[in-house]
């Protein structure tokens, strides 16, 4: 008699696989019980690809939906949800997606994909109040470079090979030409985004840098070398007033004994 | 300010992300919604729109993802997540599945099928034990869509969920159109299985579409699958009433989880939910002031 782990695994490989071969002795239903299983081997595989499409539009009209379908069953085969959040699901399928047969003509797929992940989760959030740029005035510039800022939920920051920023907005847009000619060359894209609404802002190496290593928990001193180490003239209290009046700053962290503001 | 009324009157429908929008902004004439907690850990712009509809609605809250009859044990940091949206909106009920979705850190996004014995039985009670502990609160143990059972099991799906209910004094959600569908593509009658439950256990009803398939299993014959992608069937409605007369009025929930219609559709089923109840127990209600 086959032990509940057994039972388990032997199923969890036929709805994941198909191979239903070590769990339909055991079922009973109709006359041929095992042939019932393809309604679950359906739901798993159906729900996550149909979830996977919704996450990936753009993508999918980059490199046409047929594409993007059988790249999802495959990956839904190879690697399963690890949680029940199926909103969570699918951040490493960008990368997947560009191992795929066929992806090598299209050197961008996996940042545009990356891009329209990221457009997905800063939709979502939920902004917070910011620190005002008076706030900040009030912060001894002696300690400054040693604070940590903390930035809204609906930040990400992105580097890329090819303007996959402008095709995104020509998707967006609904705008895109019959024929487009792409150029690779190095943009740094910010993402931001909150309760339904979202934009994309292509920045400069340094301002980008800086950004990406303060929402990284660096503090402002080490955010601002690395800034100048992209680009030598960067100007660290420009790009930090920059921070603050763009709305991005939600606290302020001072020093070693991280007093917050 | 906080909801005064924490009971649940007339009949609920499932709040999907598709009609959210609409429903803070209009706020429909209904007695309650169902979230599952899952559609809303990962999206705190729809979680703060929920927990702006938890002060004008009672909130159930239906697990789809803590998976109580996985050998591999409940995901703590799950039941941790689902925690902390339940402290928020204070849900009134808070159910889940007799099913199985997690193996060894894969999640599976279906509800399967377990035996009906005594490991699994000793298995889910306290895996039961554990989710009330965890939650703080009773949980309604929902009875699911069987498409397959296993040749292993030494009692049925009815004298299951009474052990459990012994064992872990949680409640039972009784999914009526799961009832009848199950009911029909295992060979069973259904009225006998709403006869067989625990009347007192029953906190919760279900009503939601399935549709209809060739059954490879038995060619020539139909199987009906748990799609909640259409209205509800009329022998579901049927079972709805008797159950209704068996159990007494519940807290009655209309599910629609594909091909979401407008959000009209789900309120017009949830209104003859509630005329369907009351012509059930209408009779009753004679005889009893007849007495």
């Amino acid at each position: 008699m086959p032990l509940l782990a057994d039972t388990q695994r032997r199923l969890r490989r036929a709805v994941v696989t198909g191979d239903a071969a070590g769990i339909e002795r055991l079922l009973v239903g109709g006359r041929r019980a095992g042939k019932r299983l393809a309604i679950h081997q359906r739901q798993y595989e159906t729900s996550l690809v149909t979830a996977l499409l919704g996450k990936f539009p753009a993508t999918a009209w980059l490199v046409g939906t047929p594409f993007v379908v059988e790249a999802a069953t495959r990956f839904v085969r190879e690697r399963p949800p690890n949680a029940p959040c199926i909103a969570e699901y699918g951040g490493d399928f960008p990368s997947y997606l560009s191992t795929c047969p066929g992806a090598e003509r299209v050197p961008y797929l996996q940042g545009f994909a990356q891009l329209e992940w990221h457009l997905g989760h800063v939709a979502v959030a939920v902004d917070c109040t910011a620190v005002t740029l008076r706030e900040f005035s009030r912060i001894d510039v002696d300690v400054l470079p040693e604070a940590r800022l903390t930035l809204q939920a609906g930040l990400r920051y992105l580097p890329a090979s090819w303007p996959i920023d402008n095709l995104m907005k020509l998707y967006l847009t609904n705008t895109a030409p019959d024929q487009l000619s792409l150029a690779r060359c190095d943009v740094w894209i910010e993402i931001r985004g909150a309760r339904g609404e979202f934009q994309i802002n292509r920045l400069e190496a340094g301002e980008f840098t800086f950004r990406k290593a303060v929402l990284e928990g660096r503090s402002i001193g080490d955010a601002a070398e690395r800034a100048m180490e992209s680009n030598a003239a960067f100007e660290p209290g420009r790009a930090l007033a920059a921070l603050a009046t763009d709305g991005l700053v939600t606290a302020i962290t001072l020093g070693a004994h991280g007093d917050k503001s | 300010m906080r909801l005064k009324q924490r009971r649940l009157h007339g009949a609920g429908v499932g709040l999907r992300l598709p009609h959210i929008a609409e429903v803070v902004a209009t706020r429909p004439p209904i007695g309650w919604f169902e979230v599952h907690p899952e559609n809303f850990l990962a999206n705190p712009h729809a979680t703060e729109l929920l927990s702006e509809l938890s002060q004008h609605y009672p909130i159930s809250v239906h697990t789809v993802g803590v998976s109580i009859g996985s050998l591999s044990g409940i995901d703590r940091s799950h039941l941790k997540r689902v925690r902390a949206l339940i402290d928020m909106v204070d849900p009134i009920l808070v159910s889940g599945h007799l099913a199985w979705s997690t193996h060894a850190g894969d999640y599976l996004n279906d509800l399967l099928p377990l035996p009906y014995d005594e490991e699994a039985l000793q298995l889910l009670a306290a895996h039961i034990h554990e989710v009330q502990e965890g939650l703080g609160r009773p949980y309604l143990v929902e009875n699911p869509s069987s498409y397959v059972g296993f040749g292993m099991s030494t009692m049925n799906e009815v004298d299951f969920l009474g052990e459990l209910v012994r064992l872990t004094g949680c409640q039972l959600l009784c999914d009526l159109s799961n009832v009848h569908l199950s009911a029909h593509n295992m060979g069973y009658d259904a009225y006998q299985y709403i006869d067989g439950l625990p009347a007192d256990a029953i906190g919760e009803l279900h009503l939601g579409g399935f549709t209809y398939e060739d059954d490879e299993a038995n060619p020539g014959a139909e199987l009906l699958v748990d799609t909640h992608a259409t209205v509800v069937a009329e022998p579901a409605w049927d079972l709805y009433a008797y159950a209704i007369r068996r159990f007494g009025p519940k807290p009655t929930l209309i599910e629609w989880d594909n091909n979401i219609p407008p959000l009209a559709i789900l309120l017009g089923e949830a209104a003859r939910a509630d005329e369907v109840a009351a012509q059930a127990i209408a009779p009753e209600a004679r005889r009893a002031a007849a007495r």
